[in-house]
């Protein structure tokens, strides 16, 4: 039914203007690749979050066209499409009166699945992402650390098994070495599970090392999408180099330290 | 064991069972309406503003005015239901507020975390949202639970049975340990279910299946435990009733007979006279105990009580309305004449003693003032404190003996009745508005001042039946050999052994039915 070399999502001059005239999103056009990571950066308000709720329909779209799988989102019932699509929150978003096992648990459940299924689902994630569920299992997310959330976080989004994963600032909140760490991990296992994702982020460098395509967003528009190193080679305007300086300065001061 | 700790210990089971079951009821009601309500107003603002200002409202009138203002609003009901309605008015806000403020506290993110990864608003609410919520109201859920076990004692004067017969029969007939037995029981079924709630919640958060089951079978215990005397004493009563049923006279033996009393010694008394009557007739008689002056009529004109004592007097100022007052036997006959035409209420007669309103006084008090008749007290009205029960300056015949002696600079002093005679004796009032049948007028050696405009009226105690009651003749029967019965002396004696001596008021009516058999 899926077409494999058919694009995951497909969005097409989609707008969102708010009650007032607040116009959030204008004109956005985007393709993603299946298995690939598409990251929507830009400064805070450039529209970048809102555009990422559209695709889930967390908010509604005020004009143009969302395809997911093919099939128009707007047709489509908003809570069992939020059940198809994984949802990783800034912070970790886990439910804090629910274990480990529990929270990843929640949308096989909301889905119905069989409680075996369920079971070896949720073990063969907690392994996947580093946390034994013999050891983590039944542990409250207050008994985690920042990074260990996260993680249950991820475990959590692809519990459903979803094609895609919309992700909203999701390294943000933790220390650089646990980023680090952690956003290869995360590459290791989209190449495992070959999942689509989009990722919100207000770092360029975190753009840069995870993406396969960045899209620049100012002001609700899309200024510029492309492959890091396209961006890097011909940043369209003085706004996107702008951007791109900061990790570039911050190469070169290392690169000068002598290595 | 004493005979009064005895006594109480009897109305033990009765009492408490009513109680739980009145006030679980109504928290268990006020459960099922505040936390819905509370649920849709948390996502509303204006919803959750009007719904606490109204619960908060409720909130600030006085329980007992609560419980009293129930009555008239359910078309003069006594009992249960006036006490229950009025109990879960006053569990909605603590219940109410706890659930809007408990939602509206969870973070934004989590709720938005619940909406992105595919829940309903059902779902985030029952997975999410309450167990988050669920200590907050629970804390109110608690708070509400020690409010209405306490309020449930302010029942009493409604007619509804609870742990309060206990604190307003004991403060009327001066019997301390009924107070205590009262607030002891009250306090503790509060403190037990308190803590069964926080068991409850500690369970749900620990998720201890055994704890909640432990804790849910002692609440059910309790329940049923409460529930079970009902049937227990009918079954028993009803075989001790075939027994007496040959022998009784027909028409009343096997029936249940309502008997009520007001809040005061004499009524206790007579009330208890009334049951041996009936009981030895075979009927099976309930007592409705500690009921308010007008509710008392209320009861008995509806049919909820079958029988009780009034007083001429009484009926003619505060039911009639006709301020003046005529002569004894007249009032008597166009009393009678118009409860029967009214409301179908028949007078069966009067018990023989007069218990009239008196103004007295210490005796040496009033030497000093040289003061015999209330003529005496209008000069120096002004230098004069009186203390009176809660409903006498409210009545006609106070304002017209105020009127016609010139007595309006008098400062008045409200007071339990209880306390009024000790009041007079120790000083700290100069006279009192005296029941002339109170014992404690001549221990205290008090002197009741003339009344020599004939102002007050005269207070024959009558018998009054419902209309109901009045169509069954065996009733009539049963009680007629008290009619004509009582004098003042025997009265004055069956009350002063209660108020003086520490008797019951069983004991005291069974003093007075052995000296009317004789």
């Amino acid at each position: 039914m899926i077409d494999p070399a058919a694009p995951v999502l497909d969005i097409r001059s989609v707008g969102k203007t708010y009650p007032g005239g607040v116009e959030a999103v204008r004109e956005v056009s985007l393709t993603l690749e299946r298995g690939q990571l598409l990251a929507l950066t830009g400064e805070s308000g450039c529209g970048k979050t809102t555009l990422l709720k559209l695709i889930n329909r967390l908010e509604d779209a005020s004009g143009g066209l969302i395809l997911y799988e093919g099939e128009d989102v707007a047709s489509l019932d908003p809570v069992q499409l939020r059940r198809r699509i994984g949802w990783v929150m800034q912070g970790d978003g886990l439910f804090p009166h629910l274990t480990v096992l529990e929270n990843v648990a929640i949308i096989p459940r909301l889905l119905d699945w069989n409680p075996e299924r369920t079971r070896s689902r949720v073990a063969d994630l907690l392994d996947m992402v580093g946390l034994p569920s013999a050891e983590y299992a039944e542990r409250y997310p207050v008994e985690l650390s920042g990074g260990q959330r996260q993680r249950v976080g991820f475990a959590r989004a692809l519990a459903g098994e979803p094609d895609l994963i919309l992700m909203d600032e999701p390294f943000s909140a933790l220390d650089p070495i646990t980023r680090d760490g952690l956003q290869q991990e995360f590459r290791a296992l989209q190449a495992d599970l070959g999942f689509s994702a989009v990722m919100v982020t207000h770092d360029m460098a975190e753009a840069l090392i995870m993406a396969d395509q960045i899209a620049v967003m100012q002001d609700g528009a899309i200024l510029q999408q492309g492959t890091p190193v396209e961006l890097l080679q011909s940043p369209a305007s003085d706004y996107v180099s702008g951007l791109l300086e900061t990790p570039r300065r911050q190469m070169r001061a290392i690169r000068e330290l002598g290595a | 064991m004493n005979a009064n700790l005895a006594e109480r210990l009897a109305e033990l089971p009765h009492l408490l069972s009513a109680h739980v079951i009145l006030s679980m009821a109504a928290l268990g009601c006020g459960i099922a309406v505040s936390v819905p309500l509370g649920i849709l107003a948390a996502q509303r603002p204006g919803l959750s503003a009007v719904t606490l200002n109204i619960a908060s409202v409720i909130q600030t009138i006085p329980g007992l005015a609560l419980l009293a203002l129930m009555v008239p609003l359910l078309g003069g009901m006594i009992g249960f239901w006036p006490a229950f309605l009025a109990l879960l008015l006053y569990s909605l806000l603590p219940i109410l507020r706890n659930t809007i403020v408990g939602l509206q506290g969870i973070e934004p993110q989590i709720r938005e975390a619940a909406r992105g990864i595919g829940m309903t608003r059902g779902q985030s609410l029952r997975q999410v949202e309450l167990p988050l919520a669920l200590p907050v109201i629970v804390a109110g859920l608690r708070t509400a639970t020690v409010w209405v076990v306490g309020a449930a004692t302010l029942a009493t004067p409604v007619g509804a049975a609870s742990l309060g017969n206990y604190i307003f029969a004991g403060l009327q007939t001066r019997n301390w340990l009924s107070v205590i037995f009262g607030c002891l029981f009250a306090a503790g079924l509060a403190i037990v279910l308190d803590q069964a709630i926080r068991w409850l919640e500690v369970a749900a958060r620990d998720r201890r299946r055994g704890l909640a089951i432990g804790v849910g079978v002692f609440l059910a215990l309790l329940i049923t435990v409460s529930v079970m005397p009902r049937f227990v004493t009918f079954q028993g009563e009803t075989a001790n009733l075939s027994r007496v049923e040959a022998s009784a006279a027909p028409g009343i033996a096997g029936e249940t007979v309502v008997v009520g009393a007001k809040s005061y010694t004499e009524q206790y008394i007579l009330a208890s006279l009334m049951q041996r009557q009936l009981e030895a007739a075979g009927a099976r008689v309930e007592r409705l105990d500690n009921l308010g002056s007008t509710i008392a009529f209320d009861a008995v004109r509806t049919g909820e009580i079958d029988v009780y004592v009034d007083f001429t007097g009484t009926i003619w100022a505060t039911v009639m309305n006709r301020p003046e007052p005529i002569e004894r036997h007249r009032m008597f006959t166009e009393m009678s004449a118009w409860l029967w035409e009214e409301h179908g209420i028949m007078t069966l007669g009067r018990l023989g003693y007069e218990n009239a309103y008196g103004f007295a006084m210490r005796r040496d008090r009033a030497a000093e003032l040289e003061a015999d008749s209330l003529d005496d007290l209008a000069p120096i009205a002004d230098e004069l404190e009186i203390g009176g029960d809660p409903e006498v300056f409210a009545r006609a015949e106070w304002t017209a003996t105020r009127d016609a002696y010139g007595l309006g600079a008098m400062r008045t002093r409200t007071m339990d009745a209880t306390f009024m005679y000790t009041a007079v004796r120790d000083r700290q009032v100069d006279l009192i508005t005296a029941y002339t049948t109170d014992g404690r007028i001549a221990a205290f050696d008090l002197a009741v001042l003339d009344d020599p405009l004939s102002v007050l009226p005269p207070y024959d105690a009558i018998i009054l039946l419902s209309p109901q009651a009045a169509q069954r003749p065996g009733l009539a029967d049963a009680l007629a050999p008290l009619i004509g019965a009582i004098d003042e002396m025997m009265m004055r004696e069956a009350n002063r052994q209660v108020d003086m001596d520490g008797q019951t008021p069983a004991q005291a009516a069974a003093w007075l039915d052995a000296g009317i058999s004789e």
